[in-house]
C-alpha cells in the first residue's frame, strides 16, 4: 500500500521529445518481444477475471445457499472457488515470468546500446557531462524506465479487475454501482491533497539531513585539528542544535505520512456504512438479492485501494519517462568528431604541422584562431603559457579527442581527418596530467597499451624506467594491484606505470601533460629518466610544468590566448627576457638551484 | 565505560553489550510508547475485524423476514463508529511508533557523534570518513525504519492475525481449522521464499556495484581507453557485467513470481468457505456468519504481503546498531596517563632502536637518532618509506613496538598525554579548515587571542596579504559557504595557527602541488620563520626546504640508511645524491659523473651511527 507515497521526490524536467515520439522509441525496444508481451497481457486479464469471478462466485454460493444445497454441491462450488483462486496466482505467474524477461532483456539491449554510443563519443562529450551523471544515465535511469513497465502492469490488472466488477455490478443495480462508484473521486482527491502536502514536509527532511550529514561529515574530517586544540564542547554544541532541528522535522514529515492511511479506513468506513444501509433497503424492495448486496460488500474493498494507487500513478509514470528520455538524449547525442575517410596508417614520422587552424570548445570562447606550428620528426616541443592559453587544445586536437573548426592537421604531410582513427592512435602514446590506472595489477595496465604483448615485453618497457628499481618498490613487482583507480599506488608511482604504457607502445607521437602535484624527490628523479627514453625515440609534445622538462626540450613553445608569441630555446628564451622569462619567474624559478642555494638567506 | 577524551555532563547511559540489548535500552528510554502502540494495534485490527462481524449481522437482518430500516440504521451507524475508533487508534498506533523512531534516531546520532569526539586521534587515523559517515547517516537512520514501520508493521499484521483469529473463534470455535493450517502453511511457504530469495537479491545487488564501478573506470579514464583504441574490450567487459546482471534479475523476477503465500491463501480461501458453509448446513452457525468468517479469513490477505518486507526492515536495524555500536565500543589503545609528566618541554627528541608495523607489515626498522632542542630535520624517501608514521610516533598517534621514543629524555609513555600533545603541533599535507571565519579558524583553540595577536601570527605566517585582499578580510568565511582556499594558503593559515599556539615541537608534513614561485618564497618564509622557534620535523618533497635543514634523515623502505647535513650526504649517500643529480648537471659536471656511479641502489649504503644526544 506504500505505493500512494512512491514518487514524492519527482523533479520537473524538461522535455525535449514529444510524447508520440518517446512512446515510438521505446516501442522499438519492445517490439522484438512482441508474443512475450502479449502472454504478459493475457496473463493480466486472465489472473484479473479469476479473481473477479472467484468473488462474484462466493456472493452467488451465498444466495444458492437459501435454496438448501447438498453436500456434494458445496463442495463443487468451494472447489470452483478454489480453482478459480489458484487459476489466478498462476496467471499472475506467468505475467510475472514474462515480464521479468522482457523487462531484463529491454534494459540489457539499452544499456549496451547507450554505453555504445557513449564510448563513441568524443572528449567534448565528456566535457559537458560529469561522469557521475554519465553513469547513472546508463545504470540507474535504464532501471527506473523498466518500473514504467511494472507500473502499467500493475494498473492494468486493477483497471481490468475493476471494469469486469463494475460491468457486473451494474447488470445488478444501476444506482447502487453510482455510489459506490462516487466513492472513487473522493479516494483521489484526498489522496492527491495528502501527496502535495507530503512532498513539501520530504522537501524539508531532505534538506535539514542533508545539512546535519554535512555537519557530522566536516566535524569527522577535521576532529584531528578539533582535538589539538580541544574544541570538542564547541562542535558539540552547534551538532546537538542541528540534530534537534532534525528531529523536529523528520518527525513531522513522519506523522504527516503517517496520517493518511488511517484518514482513508475512515472515509472507507463511511462508505460501507453507507452501502451497508442503502444496499439494505435495496434488498428489502426486492431489488437485489442478499448475495449480491455481499457482492457490493466485497467490492467495496476492491475498489479504494487502485484509485489510491492511481494518484500516485501519474508522478512514477512521469518519472520513467523523464528517465527514458535522457537516456535517449544520450543515444541521440551526435558525435562532433568527423573522419572523412578512413585511410590506413601503417607507420608514422611523426612530423605535425598545423596550419591555420581555429579550434573553439563551444561557440562563445575562441580557443585557437589561425594557429600554425610545424613540429618536426623526434622533436621535443615544450608547451608553456598560463591557464587557458591553449596548451591542452593543441595536445588533444593531435590525439584527435576534438574536431577543430577551420584550417588543416598533417601528419606526415596526411590530413588528419582523413586518416583511419583506430590505426592512427595506435601511434600515439598519452600520458593525462592525473595519470588513470585501471583497477588490476601494474602488469595489466602496461599491457593496456599493447593486449597482444608478452610478460617478457611488458618487463622490458617497465625495466627501461630507472632501471626498473621502481619495481623492487612495489610490494609484488608487476603483479601488485593497484586498486580501485590505482590507490594503492603512490602519484608518483602511477606516473611511471603511465610511462611503462607508453614505452611498451613505443608510439611515434608522445603526448605529456605533465602532473602538476609533486613527488617524492626519489621517484621524480625516476620519471626525469623515463621521460627521457621516450623522447628520443618520439616526436614529443609535452604541457611543461617541470623545470627540467622544459631545459630538455628542442624548442619551447610560448602561448598566449592560442597564439605563439615565442619560440626558441630555453636559454635563448631567457636571454631575451620577454614574455617567456616572466612565466619562467613565475612558474619554474623555485624549481632551481639558483632559487634553493638562495633560499638559505630568505626569512 | 570505556576511555574517553570528550564527555558532557548528563549522557544517557545505555546498555552497549549487543545490539539487541543496545536498541532495547534505547527503546526503553521512553517506556509508553512501545505500549501504547500495542493497545492502539489491538484496538485497531479488533475493530476492523468486528466491521467484519457486523456486516455479518446485517446480511443475516436483511435475509430474515420483516426487519426495519432503523435496525439495519442502527448496524449502519455501528460500522460508521468502530470505522472512527478504528482510524483514531491506527493514528495512536502510527504516532506512537514515529515518535519513539524519530527519537531513537536523534539519541543514536547523539551518541555516535559524541563517542567519536571522545575517541583518540589513534582510532580516526584508522577509519576512513566514508565509512564514519555511513555509519552516522544511514546505519542510524536504518534504526529508525526498523521501528517504523519495521517493528510496527509487524505488531500490527500479527494483531491482524490474532484479532480475527479470536473474532473467529467466538462465532464458532471448528471455524479455526482452516486460517491455523493457513498459517503453519504461510510460516513455511515465506520461510521457504525468504531463504531462496536471499542470496540473488545479494547476488543482484553486489552485481549492480560491480556494474557500477566498471562502467565509472571505463568513463572516468575514456582519454586513455581512447588513446590506445580499447573501445572494444570496454565494450565488452560491459557486456558482460551487464549480461550477468540481466539474469541475475530474471532469476530474481521468477523466484518472486512464484509467492507460493499468496497461493496458500488461495486455497485457504475456498476451503475456508466450504467448512463453514457445512457448518452452516449443521445449523450451528447463520449464513451471516459465514459471510462474517469470510471477511475475517480476507484480512489474512493482507499478513501475506508485509511480512517479509518488515522483518528485513527489523534485520537491517539490527545490522546497523552492530555496526553503530563496532564504532562506539572500540577501545583506543592509548590512556591519556593523567598521572604521567607535565612539564614545559624543551624539544629534544630522540629513537632508540625504534620498530613499528602496521597489521604484522613492518613500517620502521630498527630506527635510531636524536634530534636537540631547536633543530630542524628533513625527512626524506619514497613515498611509502615511513616518514609520516615516524612523526606519529613522537606525539604518541601510535606507540612503538620495541625500542623507545624520548622526548627531553623521558619516554613519550610517560608524558601526561595532554601535556605531551599540547606541546607538539603538526601541520598536515591537507590542511583542514572550518566553515567559520578566517580569524576563527587561526585561532582555533585559543579562543581568548585578541584581534591583534591573530594578525600578528597572520602576518608572520605572510598569510596577511592575501587574507586581506577577501572583501571581508578576517571575517571572510571559509568552506562550502565561503570561499575556496588554495593549498598554499591553506598552509600559511595553519602555520599562523601555530605561531598563536607555540608548540614546542612543530611537524610539517608538507606536500602541496606545484605552486608558482611568489607562493613558493612566501611558504618557505614561513616555514623559515616558524621553525627557528623550536625542534622542527620537515617532511618534505621540496628539494629547497631540504638543502636547507640542519639535517637530513634520509629513510627507504623503513630503514634510516642517512644522515647527516647535505654536504655530508652527497658525499656519502648515492639515493641522496640521486636527488640532487638532477639539480647539480647543468652546473657542476663532476656531480653527473657522481650520478653514474651512485646508482647501485641502496644496500651497499651503512646507517650512519646515530650522533649523541
Amino acid at each position: 500500500m506504500g505505493f500512494v507515497l512512491d514518487g514524492l521526490d519527482t523533479e520537473a524536467y524538461d522535455r525535449q521529445y514529444s510524447d508520440r515520439e518517446l512512446l515510438r522509441r521505446i516501442l522499438t525496444y519492445f517490439r522484438p518481444h512482441t508474443w512475450q508481451l502479449i502472454l504478459v497481457v493475457l496473463g493480466i486479464v486472465l489472473s484479473s477475471a479469476a479473481s473477479s469471478f472467484g468473488t462474484i462466485l462466493v456472493a452467488r454460493v451465498v444466495d444458492l445457499a437459501a435454496q438448501e444445497p447438498t453436500v456434494l454441491r458445496l463442495m463443487l462450488l468451494s472447489g470452483a472457488v478454489v480453482l478459480l483462486g489458484v487459476a489466478g496466482w498462476f496467471f499472475n505467474y506467468i505475467q510475472q515470468h514474462f515480464s521479468v524477461c522482457v523487462v531484463g532483456d529491454v534494459v540489457l539491449r539499452l544499456r549496451q546500446d547507450v554505453f555504445a554510443a557513449t564510448i563513441g563519443h568524443d572528449m567534448s562529450f565528456f566535457d559537458e557531462f560529469a561522469s557521475g551523471k554519465i553513469v547513472s544515465r546508463v545504470t540507474s535511469d535504464t532501471e527506473s524506465f523498466s518500473d514504467v513497465i511494472t507500473l502499467v502492469a500493475r494498473l492494468l490488472g486493477q483497471i481490468v479487475m475493476v471494469v469486469i466488477l463494475l460491468v457486473w455490478l451494474l447488470a445488478i443495480n444501476l444506482w447502487l454501482t453510482l455510489l459506490l462508484v462516487a466513492m472513487a473521486p473522493l479516494a483521489v482527491f484526498i489522496a492527491l491533497r495528502f501527496r502535495h502536502i507530503a512532498r513539501r514536509v520530504t522537501q524539508n527532511a531532505r534538506r535539514v539531513t542533508a545539512s546535519i550529514n554535512a555537519q557530522i561529515e566536516e566535524s569527522i574530517s577535521g576532529i584531528h585539528v578539533a582535538k589539538a586544540f580541544r574544541q570538542e564542547s564547541a562542535l558539540y554544541t552547534t551538532f546537538a542544535d542541528n540534530n534537534r532541528l532534525a528531529y523536529r522535522v523528520g518527525l513531522q514529515r513522519g506523522l504527516v505520512l503517517n496520517t493518511i492511511f488511517p484518514v482513508m479506513e475512515i472515509t472507507s468506513g463511511f462508505g460501507i456504512a453507507l452501502l451497508v444501509y442503502t444496499g439494505g433497503l435495496v434488498v428489502q424492495v426486492g431489488g437485489i438479492s442478499p448475495g449480491e448486496w455481499y457482492l457490493f460488500m466485497m467490492a467495496a474493498g476492491y475498489f479504494w485501494w487502485p484509485m489510491l494507487s492511481i494518484a500516485s500513478f501519474w508522478s512514477q509514470f512521469q518519472d520513467g519517462l523523464s528517465a527514458a528520455e535522457r537516456v535517449f538524449a544520450l543515444i541521440d547525442a551526435a558525435p562532433k568528431v568527423h573522419q572523412i575517410a578512413s585511410e590506413p596508417v601503417e607507420h608514422l614520422q611523426g612530423k605535425i604541422e598545423f596550419r591555420n587552424l581555429c579550434f573553439k570548445y563551444t561557440d562563445q570562447e575562441t580557443v585557437l584562431c589561425d594557429f600554425s606550428l610545424t613540429i618536426w620528426p623526434k622533436e621535443t616541443v615544450a608547451l608553456v603559457g598560463h591557464t587557458g592559453a591553449g596548451k591542452s587544445s593543441i595536445a588533444r586536437l593531435i590525439a584527435r579527442f576534438y574536431e577543430f573548426q577551420e584550417g588543416q592537421i598533417l601528419v606526415d604531410g596526411r590530413d588528419i581527418r582523413r586518416l583511419d582513427l583506430q590505426q592512427y592512435r595506435r601511434h600515439i602514446g598519452l600520458v593525462p596530467q592525473e595519470p588513470f590506472l585501471f583497477s588490476g595489477t601494474v602488469r595489466e595496465n602496461i599491457r593496456y597499451a599493447l593486449p597482444d604483448a608478452s610478460d617478457e615485453q611488458v618487463l622490458q618497457a617497465a625495466r627501461q624506467i630507472g632501471y626498473g628499481d621502481w619495481l623492487d618498490d612495489l610490494p609484488n613487482g608487476l603483479d601488485t594491484d593497484v586498486g580501485e583507480r590505482g590507490a594503492n599506488l603512490s602519484m608518483g608511482q602511477r606516473q611511471l606505470v603511465a610511462l611503462a604504457r607508453v614505452l611498451l607502445k613505443n608510439p611515434a607521437i608522445f603526448i605529456l601533460d605533465e602532473a602538476t602535484a609533486s613527488v617524492d624527490p626519489f621517484t621524480e628523479a625516476q620519471i626525469q629518466a623515463g621521460l627521457e627514453t621516450i623522447m628520443r625515440d618520439s616526436t614529443a609534445i609535452v604541457i611543461a610544468h617541470r623545470l627540467s622538462t622544459i631545459r630538455h626540450a628542442d624548442r619551447i613553445i610560448v602561448l598566449e590566448q592560442g597564439r605563439i608569441i615565442e619560440e626558441g630555446t630555453h636559454e635563448a628564451l631567457l636571454a631575451r627576457g620577454g614574455h617567456y622569462a616572466d612565466l619562467y619567474n613565475t612558474y619554474f624559478r623555485h624549481q632551481s638551484l639558483e632559487y634553493i642555494e638562495s633560499i638559505g638567506v630568505i626569512g | 565505560m570505556g576511555k574517553s577524551e570528550f564527555r558532557i555532563a548528563n549522557a544517557y547511559p545505555y546498555n552497549r553489550s549487543g545490539p539487541l540489548r543496545w536498541i532495547i535500552a534505547h527503546a526503553r528510554r521512553y517506556p509508553l510508547f512501545l505500549p501504547g502502540m500495542l493497545v492502539a494495534a489491538i484496538v485497531n485490527n479488533l475493530c476492523y475485524g468486528y466491521t467484519q462481524v457486523l456486516i455479518g449481522k446485517a446480511f443475516d437482518l436483511i435475509t430474515g423476514a420483516g426487519w426495519g430500516a432503523a435496525a439495519l440504521g442502527s448496524i449502519a451507524l455501528s460500522i460508521l463508529a468502530v470505522a472512527l475508533t478504528q482510524g483514531v487508534t491506527a493514528l495512536a498506533r502510527n504516532y506512537s511508533v514515529e515518535f519513539l523512531a524519530q527519537r531513537i534516531e536523534r539519541d543514536a546520532r547523539d551518541e555516535l557523534y559524541l563517542s567519536l569526539l571522545g575517541k583518540s586521534q589513534t582510532f580516526h587515523n584508522r577509519q576512513r570518513v566514508g565509512d564514519i559517515m555511513a555509519r552516522a547517516t544511514n546505519d542510524v537512520h536504518t534504526l529508525n525504519l526498523m521501528f517504523s514501520p519495521g517493528l510496527m508493521l509487524i505488531v500490527d499484521s500479527s494483531m491482524g492475525i490474532l484479532m480475527p483469529l479470536l473474532l473467529i473463534s467466538r462465532i464458532h470455535m471448528e471455524l479455526l481449522l482452516v486460517p491455523c493450517i493457513f498459517l503453519v502453511m504461510l510460516g513455511l511457504t515465506v520461510w521457504d521464499y525468504t531463504r531462496r530469495l536471499a542470496p540473488v537479491t545479494i547476488a543482484l545487488r553486489d552485481q549492480f556495484g560491480t556494474l557500477n564501478a566498471g562502467l565509472a573506470e571505463a568513463i572516468s579514464g575514456i582519454e586513455v581507453v581512447k588513446a590506445n583504441v580499447r573501445e572494444h574490450y570496454e565494450w565488452d567487459k560491459f557486456t558482460r557485467n551487464t549480461r550477468r546482471y540481466r539474469d541475475l534479475f530474471v532469476e530474481q523476477g521468477e523466484i518472486q513470481a512464484r509467492y507460493w503465500p499468496l497461493l496458500a491463501f488461495a486455497i485457504a480461501w475456498g476451503a475456508g468457505f466450504l467448512h463453514a458453509l457445512l457448518i452452516w448446513r449443521n445449523g450451528s452457525i447463520t449464513l451471516g456468519q459465514v459471510v462474517a468468517f469470510m471477511g475475517l479469513l480476507g484480512t489474512f490477505h493482507f499478513a501475506t504481503y508485509i511480512s517479509i518486507f518488515s522483518f528485513n526492515l527489523v534485520q537491517m536495524g539490527i545490522a546497523g546498531a552492530r555496526r553503530i555500536l563496532e564504532l562506539i565500543n572500540t577501545e583506543t589503545e592509548l590512556d591519556e596517563n593523567v598521572a604521567g609528566v607535565a612539564q614545559p618541554m624543551r624539544g629534544e627528541v630522540t629513537f632508540e632502536n625504534v620498530t613499528f608495523g602496521y597489521n604484522g607489515a613492518p613500517v620502521l626498522k630498527n630506527i635510531s637518532f636524536t634530534v636537540r632542542p631547536g633543530e630542524t630535520v628533513a625527512i626524506v624517501g619514497q613515498t611509502g618509506s615511513g616518514k609520516t608514521t615516524l612523526t606519529r610516533l613522537i606525539n604518541r598517534t601510535f606507540d612503538v613496538q620495541s625500542g623507545r621514543v624520548l622526548v627531553d629524555g623521558i619516554d613519550v609513555r610517560d608524558w601526561n598525554l595532554d601535556a605531551l600533545r599540547s606541546q607538539i603541533s603538526t601541520i598536515e599535507q591537507d590542511v583542514f579548515l572550518f566553515s567559520r571565519s578566517v580569524a576563527e579558524n587561526i585561532a582555533f583553540g585559543c579562543a581568548d587571542a585578541t584581534p591583534e595577536e591573530i594578525e600578528r601570527a597572520a602576518r608572520d605566517a605572510q598569510a596577511h596579504d592575501f587574507i586581506m585582499a577577501f572583501k571581508d578580510g578576517y571575517a571572510t568565511q571559509v568552506g562550502e559557504r565561503g570561499v575556496t582556499l588554495s593549498g598554499g594558503q591553506r598552509q600559511r593559515i595553519a602555520i599562523a595557527r601555530a605561531f598563536l599556539t607555540r608548540p614546542r615541537i612543530l611537524i610539517l608534513d608538507d606536500s602541496t602541488s606545484a605552486i608558482d614561485s611568489a607562493t613558493e618564497d612566501q611558504i618557505q618564509r614561513a616555514i623559515r620563520r616558524i621553525s627557528r622557534q623550536q625542534t622542527t620535523f620537515l617532511i618534505t618533497h621540496r628539494v629547497s626546504q631540504i638543502r636547507w635543514a640542519d639535517r637530513i634523515l634520509v629513510l627507504r623502505r623503513g630503514e634510516l640508511v642517512a644522515q647527516g647535513a647535505h654536504e655530508e650526504l652527497l658525499q656519502r649517500s648515492p639515493d641522496y645524491r640521486r636527488i640532487f643529480a638532477r639539480y647539480t648537471r647543468e652546473r657542476a659536471p663532476q656531480a653527473a659523473e657522481l650520478d653514474e656511479t651512485g646508482d647501485i641502489g641502496c644496500a651497499s649504503t651503512t646507517p650512519l651511527p646515530t650522533t649523541p644526544g
